[in-house]
């Protein structure tokens, strides 16, 4: 029984305020309340940039409910659902509990889309025709601003599962509006559905791109070309239903002989191929010199389209079903599947929370994506809620745990970094570009993954026996290059900003000339508390070397003091 | 067909074989072997078959490889069927005539093949008798005929035209979780013999499985060689109190898993990259021009540099991981399969000619790799994921000018494909990597530890190697 092990619910709350908007008018902690009351002001600029759509109201009362959680137990909560945990934020979360703050957050009204604010910005233009020109500065302007910071962090995670390289959208023009069209599906449903997720990214002119189904045909017996089998393979393999039949847990069903059950065979792929013929992007509107074409879902053709039946995974698409609704017919299939539950929950739970999710956790999760409580399947905002609320999360971590956790996202650590130090830009511009060389920069960077498998594999093990066979994804990105081209590289961000954008650490300064106390917000904002008194004490000592008689000493003592924490494998993985 | 069966045979100590016994018992028990005692065993064990230098260099060409467009069938008979099985995606048989391959011995039933136009820089090579040419190598698991395939009666490597399955298989034997494959289980033997584990097994490219031993660990670095940390180089912010407290900080072991495999890989990361450097600064630059905007070319120039500092690194044995990407050519592949060529075949060249400058060619071999083979029939503008494919190994010590492994049927759905001209593999990646493993100094209990699946083929030497 899934639901045994969550936190009593709460009722949903009707506010439609964005947390980072009213969390100034929240009452931090004393102890905090310097740190807290400033930042709060600067979250509050930040939203101001982000979008807007903010109506004034006034913040929903907390419930009464137990004890909340302590500022360690917020931030590490924050650290796993959101993008940072400032002072601000950790409060909201302590003042209204976990639940509620997930309420809070899904109740938001999505903020302006990637395709308006491409356009806002003149990218529709035609001298941007071929290329992804302004997709970085896009796709970081939510991720380092956007007051939602629960949907951008789960559409993060849903770009990293359901995977498009923008680079990658062949034969495409205007990639950059393809990519946000894309990205704003994924955002839109990110507490949706995921058969509907399926469908319209089935549709994308994005997908139809990047993996070659666009402008597909069915068979030619003259010329003996068959349809491209590229998507029905991927959609099976890595948006749905994964290679090996999973019980809900995770283990791998088995049959007669002991042998792991497939989950399709080649007749499958070449049969759900079938469906993916005909499309092709929709030319009613606009010319091949606007963006048009590549936003809106692609349609069918049906001349090209296979209208002989389609058996795939036991079911037959009768005859002469046209490409609409042949595509209803397989995404309901897969659907269907059993291994969609365990095989999409532990991706997600990977994506928040824990690498290698205990079996019991994963059965608890997939059991609400199988059934949200109503009877419907796929439901993400329950999947999310089982997530995050689910008591193998919540619980304390002890340094029993010594397998309990995740690295932290190269990326998201930039993000976290970014917002937990007010970067913002007045310009709206955002021109940070693509961080993905990993001996200088990131190693990772938004909707540039390598190809539709990732930066990182769900089931990559690290060859190091110690680590006992577990799956950890981002260890497959951290190699002796990129763990120097990290710290590099966030070393010069700290110091100088990146992109032009520079952070404001103006509410920092009065810290400053206690390393102690320093150290122990830095603890709180950046590591959710993880950093151990031994390393605390080791940081204090050298930073207190660092003389804050001038200005520059203060800046270069706060400078190392983050860079320092950032470093920290305690930092680096969060338990 | 070409095929011999040379077999030199190396002898070892005993207590070698004994410890491939227990590294194959603790293997199979699980991953979690006494580290301590594989290491100590194997530096017992490998140092007395070291002697002078010898490395392996895999260039794996991520996305699947389209055989047909690569080694393309020439004589007038094979082109025609061909042409008709991918008209709209063949090459045109006027632009193959530079590049026919002339073998020692010819094929037989008047079999001819022509490179790519873009490995153009290949067919002096083969003709000078330092490359070969694979012809239909792939994964297997045993010896696998039509029949047996058709009738679900040999064991096949699972999860058959996935890319990240079939890629690992190629790299490990196993699919997508493995965490050794045969290159760095190559390094396991060879690894105490060099005078710096670190440099034994080194990736200019990713993470792939296909470095990672036993033992051995895999080392990455980039084409411009390792990344120094700006932190530990200069004071940070001007502080040599925080730069030692950061030291200290990334480097000290650690009780969690996670933080204890970063702080691994960053320690090795600044260790190695103090020797690497160093190493590296005391060579004079090859007169070797490698082509520019060719970021293979670029990686293999990085190889280079690395063997020519090898008595800097102390390096005796080293396996070397390459990649290029961008060969799923589902569509547009007359666009984009030659540009990938245009990469690839002078990258091998520009490297080849390095280690004939350095004085090594006979102690490099070269060779490509891939997820898979792709079909000879098209999808419209490309061809789909399949399994067979054709491959390269260049080096001093190859008998080239031949092919090994034997030409398929060009057909869809003939005695050589398992339908669309998906290759049924008549040559294993197990048997391949055995015969560059003998030529490395494994011995055959040795390789059996390499190439797991080698046992079940009678030919386990495929004598390519000299």
């Amino acid at each position: 029984m899934h639901t045994a092990t969550l936190p009593p619910d709460e009722p949903a709350t009707p506010a439609l305020v964005h947390p980072d908007c009213v969390s100034a008018l929240a009452t931090p902690p004393a102890a905090r309340g310097l740190a807290s009351a400033v930042l709060g002001s600067v979250a509050l600029s930040a939203c101001g940039g982000g979008g807007g759509d903010a109506p004034a109201a006034a913040p929903a009362p907390a419930p009464a409910a137990a004890p909340g959680p302590t500022p360690a137990q917020a931030a590490r909560f924050l650290a796993q659902a959101s993008l940072s945990g400032t002072a601000t934020e950790t409060a909201r979360v302590q003042a209204v509990g976990y639940s509620h703050w997930l309420n809070e957050q899904m109740a938001l009204p999505r903020s302006s889309t990637h395709v308006e604010w491409l356009r806002s910005k003149g990218y529709d233009d035609v001298q941007y025709k071929n290329g992804v020109t302004g997709a970085d500065h896009m796709l970081w302007r939510k991720l380092l601003a956007s007051p939602d910071p629960l949907r951008q962090r789960v559409t993060l995670a849903l770009s990293e599962i359901v995977v498009v390289s923008m680079v990658g959208i062949a034969g495409t023009a205007f990639r950059q509006f393809a990519s946000a069209a894309f990205v704003d599906i994924l955002e839109a449903n990110a507490f949706g559905n995921w058969r509907t997720l399926l469908e319209q990214v089935s549709t994308s002119a994005a997908m139809g791109g990047y993996l070659s189904y666009r402008g597909g045909r069915k068979a030619n017996p003259v010329s003996g070309s068959v349809p491209d089998e590229n998507y029905a393979r991927e959609l099976m393999q890595l948006f749905s239903i994964g290679l090996v039949q999973l019980n809900p847990d995770g283990s791998a069903r088995v049959g007669n002989t002991g042998q792991p059950l497939e989950t399709y065979v080649q007749t499958d792929v070449s049969q759900l191929a079938r469906v993916f013929t005909g499309w092709d992007q929709d030319t009613s509107v606009g010319t091949a010199d606007t963006p048009d074409r590549v936003i809106r879902p692609m349609v069918q053709i049906a001349s090209r389209h296979e209208l002989g039946d389609k058996r795939m995974l036991g079911a037959v698409i009768p005859a002469n079903t046209d490409g609409v609704q042949s595509l209803r017919l397989a995404l309901d299939t897969l659907m269907a599947q059993s291994s969609v539950a365990p095989f999409i929950s532990r991706q997600l739970i990977q994506r928040l929370v824990t690498s290698s999710p205990s079996p019991a956790y994963l059965a608890r999760v997939a059991g609400v994506f199988n059934d949200n409580g109503s009877g419907v399947k796929g439901d993400l905002r329950a999947v999310l809620r089982a997530i995050l609320l689910d008591a193998e999360a919540r619980a304390d971590r002890s340094a029993a745990d010594a397998g309990f956790g995740k690295l932290r996202e190269p990326l998201l650590r930039f993000v976290q970094w970014a917002r937990s130090f007010g970067l913002s830009d007045a310009g709206d511009a955002w021109r940070i570009g693509d961080l993905s060389d990993p001996a200088t920069r990131l190693g990772q960077s938004p909707l540039r993954a390598p190809s539709v498998f990732n930066f990182f594999r769900p089931g990559y093990v690290p060859a190091t026996p110690a680590l006992g066979g577990r799956t950890v994804p981002e260890f497959q990105i951290t190699t002796e290059s990129s763990v120097a081209g990290y710290l590099n590289f966030m070393q010069t961000c700290i110091g100088s900003g990146v992109g032009g954008l520079r952070a404001d650490y103006a509410a920092w300064l009065p810290l400053v000339p206690d390393s102690a106390g320093l150290l122990a917000e830095l603890n709180l904002v950046l590591a959710a508390g993880q950093l151990s008194a031994i390393t605390l004490a080791a940081l204090k000592t050298a930073l207190d070397t660092v003389s804050t008689t001038t200005a520059a000493g203060v800046n270069n003592r706060l400078y190392a003091a983050i860079t320092l924490v950032m470093a920290s494998p305690e930092y680096l993985t969060l338990k | 067909m070409t095929s011999s069966a040379s077999s030199a045979s190396f002898t070892s100590p005993a207590s070698r074989r004994e410890f491939l016994k227990r590294a194959a018992a603790l293997s199979g028990a699980g991953a979690a072997g006494p580290l301590a005692l594989n290491l100590a065993a194997i530096g017992e064990a490998a140092a007395a078959d070291a002697t002078g230098y010898k490395a392996l260099v895999c260039v794996f060409l991520y996305g699947g490889n389209d055989y047909a467009n690569t080694v393309v069938p020439y004589d007038a008979a094979s082109y025609n069927l061909y042409q008709a099985q991918r008209a709209a995606i063949a090459l045109p048989r006027a632009s193959l005539a530079g590049t026919v391959l002339n073998p020692a011995t010819a094929l037989a039933g008047g079999r001819q093949y022509a490179l790519a136009p873009g490995l153009s820089g290949l067919v002096p090579i083969f003709n000078g008798g330092q490359m070969a040419v694979m012809l239909n190598i792939g994964t297997l698991v045993q010896p696998t005929s039509k029949a047996q395939y058709q009738a679900g009666s040999a064991r096949l490597p699972p999860k058959l035209f996935s890319h990240n399955d079939q890629q690992s298989f190629w790299q490990s034997s196993s699919p997508e979780g493995a965490t050794s494959g045969w290159g760095g289980r190559m390094g396991d033997l060879f690894a105490a013999a060099n005078g710096n584990a670190t440099f034994t097994c080194v990736s200019v490219s990713g993470r792939a499985v296909f470095l990672s031993g036993q033992a051995a660990v895999q080392y990455q670095v980039t084409a411009n060689g390792s990344v120094p940390l700006a932190a530990i180089k200069a004071p940070l912010f001007g502080s040599a109190a925080c730069t030692e407290a950061l030291r200290a900080m990334v480097t000290a072991p650690r009780t969690h898993l996670f933080e204890a495999e970063h702080t691994r890989i960053m320690k090795r990361s600044i260790d190695a990259d103090l020797q690497l450097t160093t190493a590296l600064a005391g060579r004079t630059p090859l007169a070797t021009v490698f082509p520019s905007a060719n970021g293979l070319a670029a990686q293999l120039a990085m190889v280079a540099r690395m063997i020519d500092a090898r008595s800097s690194t102390g390096a005796k044995r080293q396996v070397f991981f390459v990649s290029i990407g961008g060969f799923d050519n589902h569509d547009g592949i007359l666009t984009d399969h030659p540009v990938l060529m245009n990469q690839l075949g002078p990258a091998l060249a520009a490297f080849h000619a390095a280690t004939v400058e350095m004085g090594v060619a006979e102690h490099v071999t070269t060779f490509t790799g891939s997820d898979f083979g792709r079909t000879l029939t098209t999808d419209g503008d490309g061809s789909d994921h399949g399994w067979g494919s054709m491959h390269f190994v260049l080096g001093g010590a190859v008998r080239g000018r031949a092919f090994y492994g034997a030409a398929p049927v060009i057909a869809n759905n003939g005695p050589d494909d398992v339908g669309q001209g998906r290759l049924l593999p008549a040559i294993s990646v197990d048997q391949f990597g055995a015969t560059l493993g003998r030529w490395f100094g494994a011995n055959d209990s040795e390789l059996a530890t390499v190439m797991p699946d080698l046992a079940n083929f009678s030919v386990r030497n495929l004598g390519f190697m000299a």
